[in-house]
């Protein structure tokens, strides 16, 4: 099976008054089929020059596209995709059911119980009688997400899809798009809620300056958290003793901080501090958040260049 | 087709929403029927007068619409990102922007009959109804539509490579100089005494130029006592070289488009 999207040293620059500036600067990304995939990097990054790429909106100006096995701007592959931009506009003289048949009608789509379906999908089936200038933007957002279903698309592309919503229209788009990946469809997702991100990825690439910094698994990629546990009736020399690698011990006012990588076994500490007879006060796990990881990424590289 | 018609349908219905627009077409329904009223102050034969001043309005009205109405549509449709979700779509540039194009021409058509309209209703009132005339005064607006579709290719053609203001100048200045000087390049390109580089100049001006006073004929004020010697042939002739200018400015428009990054 083909990989969703493939990038080979894909590239796109453009003139200035400095010379050629590229945005996006020999990317290599393979998305497979089924996931959920986040592509983060702050903003100007070169994240939706990507997408516009991929989807044949722009030209590279060197390297290879693959979208569903298919070069990039292969009409046809544009039968299985679809595309929901940043803050969409919609024509707002038309109700959720008309928006949904003029796009139905580019892909010759003219089911009326189909439309239907969507609306309820995405809970705006008893808003039918509104028209788009009459939606929040948790409407809007939802009504995009309704179009971009009407082909039945084995590829999303979602460009900042719950930027500027409340909480709740957070959960609902969430939700929306974890029920994507039930249905066996693939989700290329561009955003900045990283904590988001962090709850509905499989694997996400970091780009930063047009350049590809990490790319992997989440569980991969947010490995090296840290466990802190804080004792009494134990000396230091003791916990000193126990060799624990990577492990730092600092004094607390009601007794010592351990501070040692995620990796080590913890039962096995507590079983041997136990065995002292110490105080176990609490056991904190500090998992690394892709916030970190996002932070660092970009710090670290801003740092360097 | 199908892509086509859906975006010309969706046009027409954004453009006959457009409040400015709206407001356009009321001044110059406004205008119209108080025109009659107007006439009569002049010295010149009421009719002949009446009927001038309103296929005027008509024109004028008609070319405002047509700049504004298309000098925002593809920048518009790129600055609010719509573009973006019809071409993920399997929709093709040029049927994108072909399908523009056919909904600007609809609304306007929409907006021309209405003046046409009132233009029927006004002067039957003033003048009484005589089909005859009244078939001969729609021949006015119908040529004005031709007209009209042609000034909008020309703006939907800047439009694929210019900002909407430069555009507004663009479009507006080829209306202005092919409606006023068109007839005096073509003149000076046939004159027995204009010396050969002048004419050259003349006839290279005259072609790329599209001749939009060849559809004023009937306006008896700006071609006062003219005749048409054989009416269907000119109305057939100057049709057709509408119909070619603007299919050569939309495939114009298509390959720029088509390289354009959105």
């Amino acid at each position: 099976m083909a990989a969703a999207i493939e990038t080979k040293q894909l590239t796109k620059s453009y003139k200035s008054k400095n010379g050629l500036v590229s945005v996006v600067n020999n990317l290599d990304l393979t998305v497979e089929q089924g996931e959920i995939f986040g592509f983060l990097g702050p903003n100007g990054a070169g994240k939706t020059t990507t997408i516009k790429m991929l989807l044949g909106i722009i030209y590279p100006t060197s390297g290879e596209g693959y979208v569903l096995g298919k070069e990039i701007g292969d009409m046809e592959v544009h039968r299985l995709i679809s595309y929901l931009p940043e803050r969409p506009y919609y024509y707002e003289h038309m109700t959720g059911p008309e928006l949904l048949k003029f796009y139905g009608s580019l892909f010759g789509i003219t089911d009326q119980a189909k439309f239907e379906m969507l609306l309820e999908k995405v809970n705006l089936h008893r808003d039918k009688a509104k028209t788009i200038s009459q939606y929040s933007k948790g409407m809007q957002q939802r009504i995009g997400l309704a179009q971009s279903l009407l082909n039945d698309p084995k590829l999303l592309f979602l460009d900042e899809p719950t930027g500027g919503l409340d909480p709740i229209a957070h959960r609902e788009i969430r939700d929306l798009i974890l029920s994507f990946r039930d249905e066996g469809r693939t989700v290329f997702i561009s955003s900045h809620e990283l904590s988001e991100v962090e709850l509905i990825c499989d694997r996400v690439a970091i780009i930063n300056k047009g350049i590809i910094e990490r790319q992997g698994k989440l569980t991969d990629l947010l490995r090296g958290g840290r466990t802190e546990i804080s004792v009494n009736g134990v000396s230091e020399e003791y916990l000193k003793g126990l060799n624990l690698a990577d492990t730092n011990i600092r004094h607390l006012p009601d007794g010592l901080l351990m501070d040692m990588p995620e990796d080590n076994d913890v039962n096995q500490v507590l079983d041997a501090l136990r065995g002292q007879k110490a105080n176990v006060i609490s056991v904190i796990p500090r998992k690394k958040r892709l916030e970190d990881l996002f932070v660092e990424t970009v710090t670290n590289v801003g740092a360097n260049r | 087709m199908r892509a086509v018609w859906a975006i010309a349908s969706t046009t027409v219905g954004e453009a006959i929403r457009r409040k400015v627009l709206l407001i356009i077409l009321l001044i110059g329904v406004i205008f119209m029927v108080v025109a009659p009223g107007l006439g009569v102050l002049s010295a010149r034969q009421e009719t002949t007068v009446l009927q001038g001043m309103m296929l005027g309005i008509i024109q004028l009205t008609s070319a405002v619409i047509a700049i504004v109405l298309t000098v925002y549509m593809i920048p518009n449709e790129i600055e609010r990102r719509t573009i973006y979700t019809i071409l993920s779509k399997p929709v093709q540039r040029w049927q994108f922007l072909v399908g523009k194009y056919l909904g600007a021409v609809l609304a306007l058509g929409l907006m021309m009959s209405l003046m046409t309209a009132v233009l029927v209703f006004v002067y039957s009132l003033q003048q009484g109804f005589d089909p005859q005339t009244i078939g001969r005064l729609v021949q006015g607006p119908a040529m004005f539509f031709i007209q009209m579709s042609l000034l909008a290719a020309v703006a939907i053609f800047f439009s694929t490579f210019v900002s909407p203001l430069v555009n507004f100048f663009l479009a507006g200045g080829a209306y202005l100089v092919g409606t006023l000087f068109n007839p005096f390049f073509d003149t000076l390109a046939k004159s027995q005494s204009t010396p050969q580089v002048a004419k050259v100049a003349a006839q290279v001006v005259n072609v790329l130029l599209p001749n939009f006073a060849n559809y004023n004929v009937q306006n008896p004020l700006i071609n006062p006592g003219s005749t048409i010697s054989n009416p269907s042939t000119y109305y057939l002739m100057t049709t057709a070289y509408g119909l070619v200018y603007i299919v050569a400015l939309l495939v114009a428009g298509m390959i720029i488009f088509e390289r354009r990054e959105v």
